[in-house]
């Protein structure tokens, strides 16, 4: 049974419609990824599954039946405009923020070090939010998510503001929680980040899917029979058996002519005497597939 | 469970400000300042204030009864005490003795004419010639043989009690506390609307501008943000309130001696709990009006220029005091007890100076009550809706129109 069922959502506001016929499932113990350029409609859509927007139609199933009073405990959510209150020292409004998630004073007391220390911020924990850096409120952030121990984390943009340091930091934090059994749904633009985390993914854009599934199914579905290749020397201007030659950083991405295989290409570039240091079948990435598919459908709005 | 969250909203609320050492330094300033300026025009009156004895030459053998210097001056009361002198001669070695502010001498003929001559080098203030009339009027009524007891009645003078022609509304006619009474009352209105209702204000803008309200939005659901909010800051306003009260009651205490004129303040039951009510409902209409801005507005700067236009309907009935004197179930009047802003001070002045009808009161409540739910279930849509809305204020179009209130 998936954790989260989003069925056929649709919303508007005034005349301007946000989410239309927007359907995907998010299933226990995986990392979703819930892509689309800005204005797609995600944040919306992220909106309704908790429960801040009513649909127009269409319903959202999360954890075995409607949102409750109760379930909003067992949700951490990081929106995509983050901040903390500015005037507050964190521990403090990190206090303020679990007893929201229905965590008592003692288990706080209990829970907080341990994640300040485990994020770095034992040291900065009087300090009041406006003190601390863009990266050190993220992961306060993180905290406030994460201290209620929520069976489902909900996350835009997670990795905005943080050095390499601390995206390696949250990477293996979402990744742990995967492997604790979390459902996770994360937003965002970086496409490399979704490649090395996400199980599953839906791509929306104008508020509709375009694209939803494994993530090796997406890449698989969008794969053509172009390779990659790094030669000793420069390559001539014509080869045959290629249709088209791309130079890349120190590569070249070879198009093989039609009804000829990435074998059969191969085989060719040998007998012409090319001498290759490596030779690999282009899997295009998925920064590709969004931009083709979002181009495809009209592209961003904006 | 929902509860918890909705105390746990106002505790934070409370706490927020109250821990903080500026909410105290602000909440003492007003007292305090309040007491330097009392303390400074005491000082100042005293100061200015001549209280060298004035001499009385009794050339019409008036004088059958001494002058009264028994009331100790002290630096609050101060005393003029009176000083009879054989001649003039006598007064007047005094006075350039400096020892007398100056002399009045009665001439053999006053009973004659009333007149007498105040020999003096500065214009005497009024409390010296209040001395002397009285001293004089007394010895007049001695030599009439007034009885003493009768005396002391008509020093005392008389006390006025006002009744309304039906019969239904008495009250004290020398009562200062029936003008003092209902300023309090729209003073202390005044002060918790524009302080618990301004954090009430802040508080929502600063969580719209540092985008904590939507955590808070997956945590808890919104009317029970506004509950904790409004029970938070109402805390603030009270907790104000009973710090006042505490001090002024400590600088009673000290100064019991000096504040018998308030045991002249009697106020009845029911219009203790009508003004209370009236505050508490002006209170909460205020509550959800601010909380209707905060969730419209996008800055800190945008929403109090908003602060200050409400401050003009509060301040109305102080704009047209004189109305509610000479016409206190006028036009004016009656509409601004009907406006849940100015309401506690509009109908408490009205209550003290005429007759207000139990029908009419009842419907000044059931239309205020009403306003109250209006605006409540406003700032609800208004919340909602403009609370996630960040970049944008939020249009009276878009709050009205029905598909935007949905989401």
């Amino acid at each position: 049974m998936a954790t989260i069922i989003v069925d056929k959502i649709a919303k508007s506001f005034g005349t301007t419609q946000a989410v239309k016929d927007v359907s995907f499932e998010v299933r226990p113990g995986e990392i979703f990824g819930l892509l689309g350029p800005n204005g797609s409609g995600k944040t919306t859509s992220i909106r309704v599954i908790l429960d801040i927007y009513q649909p127009d139609s269409g319903s959202v199933t999360i954890l075995d039946g409607p949102m409750t009073y109760e379930k909003l405990n067992h949700i951490g959510y990081i929106p995509e405009e983050r901040g903390l209150y500015q005037d507050v020292p964190l521990d403090r409004c990190l206090t303020y923020l679990a007893t929201l998630k229905g965590l008592t004073e003692s288990q706080i007391k209990e829970r907080l070090p341990k994640f300040l220390a485990k994020f770095d911020l034992t040291e900065h924990a009087k300090k009041k939010a406006k003190e601390l850096s863009k990266g050190m409120q993220q992961k306060g952030q993180l905290i406030a998510a994460l201290i209620h121990d929520p069976e489902i984390i909900i996350i835009d943009e997670p990795f905005s503001a943080l050095d390499p340091i601390n995206t390696q930091l949250v990477k293996d934090l979402l990744i742990e929680q995967r492997n604790a059994g979390k459902t996770i749904v994360m937003s965002t633009h970086q496409m490399n980040q979704v490649e090395q985390l996400c199980d599953r993914l839906v791509l929306i854009n104008h508020g509709q899917v375009l694209l939803q599934g494994e993530l090796s199914e997406i890449r698989n579905h969008f794969r053509t029979n172009e390779v990659i290749i790094e030669a000793l020397n420069p390559l001539p201007e014509k080869l045959n058996g290629v249709s088209r030659i791309e130079k890349l950083n120190g590569a070249y991405r070879l198009s093989p002519q039609e009804g000829l295989s990435s074998h059969e290409l191969l085989n060719e570039l040998v007998t012409q005497g090319i001498k290759l240091n490596s030779f690999e079948v282009a899997v295009p990435t998925l920064d590709e597939i969004f931009i083709k598919v979002v181009k495809e459908s009209g592209g961003a709005d904006e | 469970m929902p509860m918890n969250k909705t105390i746990n909203v106002a505790r934070y609320e409370y706490l927020h400000h109250v821990s903080n050492k500026r909410f105290w330094i602000i909440l003492l300033s007003v007292p305090l300042g309040y007491a330097l300026i009392f303390g400074l025009s005491i000082l100042l009156s005293s100061l200015t204030f001549d209280n060298r004895p004035v001499g009385i030459v009794d050339n019409g053998n008036l004088i059958q009864i001494e002058p009264d210097n028994s009331k100790p001056s002290t630096f609050f009361e101060p005393q003029i005490y009176l000083y009879v002198y054989p001649d003039e001669s006598a007064a007047r070695a005094a006075a350039l003795a400096d020892e007398i502010q100056g002399f009045a001498v009665l001439p053999e003929d006053y009973t004659s004419h009333f007149q007498l001559t105040y020999w003096t080098n500065k214009q005497p203030d009024s409390d010296v010639q209040a001395e002397i009339t009285n001293f004089i009027n007394k010895n007049l009524m001695v030599a009439e043989n007034i009885d003493s007891a009768v005396l002391k009645r008509i020093d005392e003078g008389s006390h006025i009690s006002l009744q309304s022609l039906d019969g239904s509304q008495t009250s004290d006619g020398t009562g200062w506390h029936r003008i003092i009474v209902p300023i309090v009352i729209g003073m202390l209105n005044f002060i918790v609307v524009m302080t618990s209702g301004g954090y009430l204000l802040k508080a929502l803008v600063e969580e719209k501008e540092n985008r904590t309200i939507e955590i808070m939005l997956t945590s808890v659901p919104p009317r029970e943000i506004m509950t904790g909010k409004i029970i938070g800051n109402l805390s603030i306003g009270l907790t104000q309130i009973i710090v006042w009260v505490l001090l002024l009651g400590v600088a009673g205490f000290i100064f019991r001696n000096r504040l018998e004129f308030l045991a002249d303040i009697n106020l009845s039951g029911s219009y203790v709990a009508i003004s209370v009510a009236l505050m508490v409902l002006s209170f909460l209409f205020s509550a959800a009006l601010m909380a209707t801005v905060g969730a419209a507005m996008t800055s800190t700067e945008e929403s109090q220029g908003v602060i200050g236009l409400m401050v003009i309907p509060m301040m109305f009935p102080f704009y047209f005091f004189s109305v509610f004197l000479s016409n206190p179930n006028g036009i004016i009047a009656r509409v601004l007890s009907f406006i849940p802003l100015s309401a506690p001070l509009a109908l408490s002045l009205r209550m003290a100076f005429s007759t207000v009808s139990p029908l009419e009161i009842g419907l000044v409540f059931a239309v205020i009550i009403i306003l109250t739910l209006l605006m409540f279930w406003l700032a609800g849509v208004v919340f909602k809706r403009g609370m996630l809305q960040y970049s944008k204020r939020l249009s009276l179009k878009e709050i009205f129109n029905k598909e935007t209130r949905n989401a």
